[in-house]
C-alpha cells in the first residue's frame, strides 16, 4: 500500500481522544472532516456499548428474544457465534468477552467448536495450525509447484476456470474471470482477502481463519502470483480476535521458512456487515467510511488506491489448493462447499456437501427432521425462508444459497419475531449512502412489526429496494417476501 | 452517436451522460459537485439493469427506457418514503415531484425514525442548518470539500437513515475551516442550509 491507512492509526489510539483523531489524520494526510466521518462511522471508534450484550442473531430470535434480552443491558450484532444457542458477550472497557458456559472468554482466545461434518469432504478432518502439519497433509505443494515452474500462473486460472469455481462469498461470479482480468491489467496491483465475514448464521470463514489458516494463506498466495499482486491483505472482521493472531502466527511461521512469497499483513476491519460488501471494504482500507462505491468501475480494473485489485472470499481461495491437488476435472465432480448449519437441528455445526445435495438431505446431515420444522432461512439476512427442502443447494437455482448459511427453526417458533430481528439488522447495517436502502429498511421494521400482509405493499417495498446502490438493500427484502410465500403455501 | 430512448432515436455527443439526454428527476446529483448515483430517483432501464442516469455514459445503440412501470413505481415509493422522513416543505420541485407521481405517504403508516423532529443549529450569523429538511444528498459535503471548495469543514455523521452532514469533531462552524463561502448554501436542494436573512 503506497499510503498509510486512517483505520490503523486510529486502532493505535483507542481509546480515542479529539487530540487522537486529529494526530491520525495528520499522519494519513487527509482532512480532518474525512477523520471524524470515519469516527462517526465505525462501532468502535463511536464507542463500544458496555455491559452484558446479547446477540441479536436469528438463533436468539427463535428462543424468546424478549425475555433473553432482560438479562442483558443491550444487544450485540451477529458475527459468526450463532452455531449453537443464544449467546451473550460482555464488554468491559476496551476487553470483549465471549460468554460460554458461564466463563468469560476473551475474544483473542475464543474459536468455534471444530465441529466439520462427516462425510467426503476434501478439508483436512482436523485444525491443522502448524506448517509442519500442513506439510504433513500435502500443504504447500500447489505453491511450491507454482514456484517450481511445475506450472505457470496462466495454467493455474486455467485450472480454476476448468474447474468452474464460483465466488464463495455468496455473489457466485466465475473467480477465473476476475483473476484473469486482474493479470492482464497493469501493476501495480493488489490481492484483498475479504474475511470480513458478517452474514447472520454464517460461520464458515471464520472456521476456515481459525482452523485452517496455512490453507488460506496458500490459496492467497497462489492468487497473488497468478494476477501478479504485489501484496496480499487479509481484511479480517475485527471480533475475530482468535483469527487474526492465527493468521500472524501463519504468516510468521510461513516468513521464517522463506514461503511467504508476497508481502502480507492482516488488516483488521471495519466491524460492520457493510464492510464485506468489496468496493466498501476497499473503501474502509483507503481510511474511510465503509460505504460501496458506485460500479462500474469495477475492483479488478480500479480497486485499492485506485490500483487493479482481486478481492475473493476466504472459502473461494482455500479452494485454490484443493483444486491443483485434486485436479481440476475431480475437484468439479465434488464440487465441495461448505454449509453453515445451525438452528433447530441435533448437530449444529460446519458441512462441506457437494453443491446440488437436496436441502433437506443437508438437514438430515445435521441430525434436523424436515418434518419436525416450520421453515428454514437459507442463506442468512440475505436470504429467504422457504419449506422447499427438495431444493438443490446449488447457485443460480430455483432458491438463493449466498455463502450457505442454513439456519432451521422447530414448528413452536414464530417466524414473525425472527423476521424482525432480521430488518432491524438491516436498518442497523445500512450505511445511509444511497437513498431507498435506508429509507427502506426502516419502513420494513414498521411494516413487520404491524406483520403487515398486504402483497402491493411489500410488493412495492421490494421495488423500491432493488433501486439500492449495493447488495445489502437490493436483498434487504428477501426474508420478508419469502415469509409471505411459507405462510401461503402452508 | 445515436441511441434509443424509450423507442424513438436520439442524437448524442461521445462521453454524454444519460441524465442531459432524457427527463428524469435528481436531487443529488450537481453539475459542480461530483456526487452522483445516491438518491437513485434518476434510475432508467438499459438492458435489463437498473442504472444511475447521472453517472452512465451513452453509449452507440445503447437502449434506454425512463418510464416503465417499475421505475415510475419505485420513484413513487421513494418520493413517498422521503415526505413520510423528512420536512420538504422548503423544497418545491420535491414537492411537485411527490404530485406528478400521485405519491400517497400514508399508505406507509408511521415511520417512528424520521428526520423531522431535529432542531436547526444557528451557530454562525449567515445561514441555518436545518437538518430536519435534510436528505442527505451530501452535495454540501461534497462541495466544501473534493467538489469546489477544498477546505473540507463539513463531513457526515452517523449511518443509516439518520446519517446528516456535520462538522468535523461536531464543532460549531466559526471554529472549523469554514470559511463562510456559502458554496454549500447554495448547492442545498431542500432548504437544510439556508441563509438566515431568508428568516422572518
Amino acid at each position: 500500500m503506497d499510503r498509510q491507512s486512517l483505520l490503523p492509526l486510529l486502532d493505535a489510539r483507542l481509546p480515542l481522544t479529539e487530540e487522537g483523531v486529529a494526530e491520525a489524520a495528520r499522519l494519513a494526510g487527509v482532512p480532518l472532516a474525512q477523520a471524524w466521518g470515519v469516527v462517526r462511522h465505525y462501532p468502535r471508534y463511536r464507542g463500544l456499548p458496555q455491559g452484558r450484550l446479547l446477540v441479536d442473531d436469528p438463533v436468539a430470535r427463535a428462543r424468546g428474544f424478549a425475555r433473553l434480552l432482560r438479562e442483558a443491558d443491550g444487544t450485540y450484532p451477529p458475527m459468526g457465534l450463532e452455531a449453537l444457542s443464544p449467546l451473550f458477550v460482555r464488554i468491559e472497557g476496551k476487553e470483549r468477552y465471549v460468554e460460554e458456559g458461564g466463563r468469560l472468554v476473551p475474544f483473542r482466545d475464543f474459536r468455534l467448536p471444530f465441529a466439520l461434518g462427516q462425510g467426503e469432504r476434501l478439508l483436512p478432518p482436523e485444525p491443522i495450525l502448524n506448517l509442519r502439519a500442513y506439510e504433513r497433509v500435502g500443504g504447500l505443494q500447489a505453491l511450491r509447484g507454482l514456484l517450481g515452474d511445475a506450472f505457470s500462473p496462466h495454467d493455474l486460472i486455467q485450472a480454476v476456470e476448468e474447474a468452474g469455481l464460483l465466488g464463495r462469498g455468496g455473489a457466485a461470479f466465475p473467480t477465473h474471470v476476475k483473476m484473469r482480468a486482474v493479470a492482464q491489467a497493469p501493476s501495480p496491483k493488489y490481492l484483498v482477502v475479504n474475511a470480513d465475514e458478517s452474514e447472520p448464521g454464517n460461520f464458515k470463514d471464520r472456521f476456515l481463519l481459525e482452523h485452517h489458516p496455512f490453507l488460506v494463506l496458500e490459496g492467497a498466495l497462489l492468487a497473488a502470483h497468478a494476477v501478479g499482486a504485489e501484496k496480499v491483505f487479509l481484511y479480517v472482521r475485527d471480533e475475530f480476535a482468535a483469527a487474526i493472531q492465527g493468521l500472524e502466527q501463519a504468516i510468521g511461521e510461513l516468513k521464517e521458512a522463506g514461503l511467504l512469497t508476497k508481502p502480507t499483513e492482516v488488516f483488521h476491519s471495519g466491524g460492520l456487515y457493510i464492510c464485506g460488501e468489496e468496493t466498501a471494504l476497499l473503501e474502509s482500507m483507503e481510511g474511510k467510511r465503509a460505504e460501496p462505491r458506485l460500479k462500474p468501475p469495477f475492483p479488478v480494473e480500479k480497486g485499492l488506491w485506485g490500483r487493479p485489485t482481486l478481492v475473493q472470499n476466504v472459502e473461494t481461495l482455500a479452494n485454490l489448493p484443493l483444486i491443483l491437488k485434486e485436479g481440476p476435472a475431480a475437484w468439479r465432480l465434488k464440487e465441495p462447499k461448505l454449509f453453515s448449519i445451525s438452528g433447530d437441528v441435533a448437530r449444529p455445526g460446519l458441512y462441506e456437501l457437494p453443491l446440488g445435495t437436496p436441502l433437506g438431505e443437508a438437514l438430515e446431515r445435521a441430525g434436523g427432521s424436515p418434518k419436525e420444522l416450520k421453515a428454514v432461512l437459507l442463506g442468512g439476512a440475505a436470504g429467504v425462508f422457504t419449506r422447499d427442502f427438495a431444493v438443490p443447494l446449488r447457485y443460480r437455482e430455483r432458491l438463493p444459497i449466498g455463502a450457505g448459511a442454513i439456519v432451521a427453526f422447530g414448528k413452536e417458533v414464530d417466524l414473525w419475531e425472527v423476521l424482525l430481528g432480521l430488518a432491524h439488522f438491516f436498518q442497523e447495517e445500512s450505511c445511509g449512502k444511497c437513498f431507498p436502502c435506508p429509507l427502506g429498511t426502516a419502513i420494513q421494521v414498521e411494516m413487520v412489526k404491524r406483520r403487515e400482509r398486504s402483497r402491493a405493499l411489500v410488493h412495492d417495498l421490494a421495488q423500491a429496494l432493488k433501486g439500492s446502490l449495493c447488495g445489502l438493500g437490493q436483498s434487504a427484502y428477501w426474508a420478508y417476501q419469502s415469509l409471505l410465500e411459507v405462510e401461503d403455501a402452508a | 452517436m445515436r441511441l434509443n430512448v424509450n423507442g424513438q432515436e436520439v442524437e448524442a455527443k461521445e462521453g454524454a451522460l444519460l441524465l442531459e439526454l432524457v427527463d428524469v428527476p435528481t436531487l443529488c446529483h450537481h453539475p459542480h459537485t461530483e456526487t452522483h448515483g445516491l438518491c437513485r430517483l434518476c434510475l432508467v432501464e438499459v438492458e435489463g439493469r437498473l442504472v444511475p442516469a447521472c453517472a452512465t455514459q451513452a453509449t452507440e445503440g445503447m437502449v434506454v427506457r425512463t418510464d416503465t412501470e417499475t421505475l415510475r413505481s419505485f420513484r413513487k415509493t421513494l418520493l413517498e418514503w422521503l415526505a413520510l422522513s423528512t420536512d420538504l416543505s422548503l423544497a418545491p420541485g420535491l414537492e411537485e415531484l411527490l404530485l406528478a407521481y400521485g405519491a400517497d405517504p400514508g399508505r406507509w403508516g408511521e415511520m417512528p425514525l424520521t428526520r423531522k423532529g431535529r432542531a436547526p443549529i444557528r451557530d454562525n450569523p449567515f445561514f441555518l442548518r436545518d437538518y430536519a429538511k435534510c436528505v442527505n444528498c451530501r452535495r454540501c459535503v461534497d462541495a466544501c470539500g473534493d467538489g469546489i471548495m477544498g477546505v473540507y469543514a463539513l463531513t457526515l455523521e452517523g449511518r443509516g437513515l439518520l446519517a446528516h452532514p456535520t462538522t468535523p469533531l461536531d464543532r460549531p462552524l466559526p471554529e472549523t475551516p469554514c470559511v463562510f463561502c456559502g458554496n454549500c448554501v447554495q448547492v442545498c436542494p431542500t432548504g437544510a442550509l439556508r441563509p438566515l436573512s431568508l428568516e422572518v
